[in-house]
């Protein structure tokens, strides 16, 4: 168990650069996930600190001790890949000793340990097959039990699950969180899949276009967006934007959208008179069918429920925004609706997508 | 019962018209008659034709023979020193060639498996020899070798290889070593070709998880790379091997079996003894006292195969 820093990594390939700068501390035992869409970097961030791509600027400490130059083996941290990266030609028995092995381990310690992660991950009765004759759940539990027999100083996961169907990675999302209780190592974690960044992680690293957006807890990512991409990215179904002008008149402030369609706030937003901006409402907080002075007038378009819940597609004016509800008197819905945007659960970002 | 039932039966298939019966009996043989004749004629006439050849006395210059002589050829093999010279170079000559390609042939291939500026020029310069026609490498190698117009035997003496620049195809302890020269240069491309494309497919993720799992390049090598070209290792080297104790081309154009039969192999011995001597009979036992030997080795592989599949 270690922390893990990083210190203002960069990487580039030739000219390209993948990587602007990262600065990022994770602390002993923590469970960090990086999400981003795909080419955000946040795979290439991950193989840096395993080692397997080389730092071009900066430097990444493992417990106090810089890496930069060290081999993926001499750098105690275990992985878990996409494809599983299982030997193929190995029993699993095999596959979660090989490591072991190669230490020139003790024999009988070698399978008391195997023995024991392999019940902890009920693999007992798979230990003679070859991964070929393994499902894709069991693969990928051997492929963590390759690295849980060494006990490394941390873990890295490279989008773990992505291989699997939707049943069975919510069922391994929960194994994995499992096993990071019972073991309390330091662990990252790459996905594209923000419910398994939400489910799992200690601390959200949301990452764009090589850039950290936003480091936080996952209900401060859903929260407290720090700008547009965490907004929108974060949160299914995504955040709805209008894009418009405010507008202070006397104590009040104005949001007027695009469309002509104002929106008091009551309150003064930190934002200067006459700015472009961007409002930002998760879909569960608009409130449907909720007449009053401050209600806006939206056409339904489309109707989806989702068993839990409905989506409402709706349109204001020539914007189209989204609302959640649970409420199934709306399943019928059409024509024309009153909806409130509550003033409390409104975002705004200024005019750099910064939230203000 | 069972016999009325049956009977009932037949008499049922008896009630459709004779020539109905005919056809439906004769269809399965109908469809497959034109691939099992070409099957036949290409293959199996050539087969019996030889295979016949050596029990007779066929010689193209004596217009009384062709006979029936029985294992008279046979006999005469037994005690034929040459022959059984030419069977021991056989497996040296097959032996090295096979081996040596091999080595090289890896190592190329695991060269050319990491990326380089102007690998894909490289790659294409190395696999120019296998495009050579093996009589033209035949006779560039015996010019190399040949003091008069090559430059190696100079280069050997020069290095102190050799007391004398002289040929070694007409040593008659080195002479197997030039053809051997010629056919492992000739062969390395096979070898580099298709461990190349092996190498290729190894999913590269393994070595990095074996780095992770903390394995050096000699442990990647031994416990990824090796199991996987394994099953390529096995059926190429098997290919090379009958092809290579078959090949007489190079060793015809080079020492022609000299000096004294002493790079003789059995392949060109026969050769020798069908179109030199013209004993076609002679020729066909010997043939066919090497096609056993060799389909024996097939079989000892395809048995060890079976043992090492079953095994996993």
């Amino acid at each position: 168990m270690a922390s893990i820093d990083i210190a203002h990594v960069q990487k580039s390939y030739g000219i390209h650069p993948v990587l602007h700068g990262v600065d990022l501390e994770i602390k002993d035992g923590e469970f960090v996930v990086l999400v981003g869409p795909s080419g955000c970097g946040k795979s290439t961030l991950l193989r840096m600190i395993a080692g397997l791509e080389a730092v071009t600027e900066g430097e990444i400490r493992i417990a106090g001790k810089r890496v930069n130059d060290l081999a993926p083996k001499d750098r105690d941290i275990a992985m878990v890949f996409q494809s599983y990266a299982l030997y193929p030609h190995m029993s699993v028995e095999k596959n979660m000793s090989y490591s072991l092995r190669l230490r020139k381990t003790a024999k009988d310690k070698i399978a008391s340990v195997v023995a024991g992660a392999a019940s902890k991950l009920g693999l007992d009765p798979l230990m003679e097959r070859r991964p070929k004759a393994l499902s894709g759940g069991q693969r990928q539990r051997v492929a963590m039990g390759r690295a849980i027999v060494r006990q490394p100083k941390a873990f890295l996961f490279d989008e773990p699950l992505s291989n699997l169907d939707a049943r069975l990675r919510e069922q391994m999302r929960a194994e994995i969180k499992k096993l990071h209780q019972d073991l309390g190592a330091t662990s990252i974690y790459v996905t594209h899949d923000q419910i398994e960044a939400m489910t799992l992680a200690d601390r959200i690293v949301a990452m764009h276009g090589g850039i950290i957006q936003q480091v936080g807890s996952p209900l401060e990512l859903y929260d407290n967006p720090a700008n547009l991409f965490v907004a929108g990215f974060i949160g299914s179904p995504g955040m709805n934007f209008f894009d418009g002008r405010y507008m202070v008149s006397g104590e009040n402030g104005n949001f007027v959208l695009t469309g002509g369609v104002v929106l008091p706030l009551g309150s003064n937003a930190n934002l200067a008179d006459g700015s472009r901006a961007t409002l930002g409402i998760r879909p569960e907080h608009v409130v449907l069918g909720a007449e009053g002075p401050n209600a806006l007038k939206a056409t339904v378009d489309l109707v989806e429920p989702t068993g839990f819940g409905i989506i409402v597609h709706l349109k204001l004016g020539p914007v189209a925004f989204k609302a959640f509800t649970l409420d199934r008197r709306f399943l019928g819905m059409h024509g024309d609706v009153a909806v409130r945007l509550p003033v409390p659960n409104l975002h705004f970002f200024n005019e750099e997508g910064r939230k203000v | 019962m069972d016999s009325l039932a049956a009977r009932s039966r037949g008499s049922r298939r008896d009630q459709r018209p004779l020539r109905q019966r005919l056809a439906d009996a004769s269809a399965p043989y109908l469809y497959s008659a034109p691939a099992l004749i070409l099957i036949v004629t290409v293959m199996l006439v050539p087969l019996v034709l030889g295979i016949s050849y050596a029990f007779r006395d066929i010689q193209l210059l004596n217009p009384f023979s062709g006979g029936f002589i029985g294992l008279d050829h046979f006999k005469a093999l037994s005690q034929d020193e040459n022959f059984y010279r030419a069977l021991r170079n056989t497996l040296w000559w097959t032996g090295w060639s096979v081996l040596l390609q091999f080595v090289f042939g890896l190592i190329l291939a695991l060269l050319l498996d990491k990326p380089f500026h102007g690998r894909a020029i490289v790659q294409a310069l190395v696999f120019l020899p296998w495009a050579v026609p093996s009589f033209l490498a035949g006779l560039n190698w015996s010019w190399l070798f040949n003091p008069v117009v090559g430059p190696l035997p100079h280069w050997f003496f020069a290095l102190g290889l050799m007391s004398e620049p002289a040929n070694i195809l007409s040593d008659p302890q080195l002479s197997m070593w030039g053809p051997i020269i010629a056919n492992v240069w000739w062969g390395i491309p096979f070898f580099a070709i298709t461990l190349l494309a092996a190498l290729q497919a190894i999913p590269r993720d393994l070595y990095e998880a074996a780095s992770i799992d903390g394995a050096g390049p000699v442990q990647r090598f031994i416990s990824i790379t090796l199991p996987f070209l394994a099953p390529t290792i096995a059926i190429t080297v098997l290919l090379r091997t009958v092809w290579i104790s078959n090949f007489a081309d190079l060793i015809i154009v080079m020492t022609n079996g000299g000096p004294a039969d002493r790079s003789q192999i059995v392949a060109s011995y026969i050769f020798t003894q069908a179109f030199r001597r013209l004993d076609f009979g002679y020729a066909s036992a010997i043939a066919l006292v090497l096609l056993v030997l060799l389909i024996t080795y097939s079989m000892l592989i395809v048995v060890l195969r079976q043992w090492l599949v079953s095994k996993d």
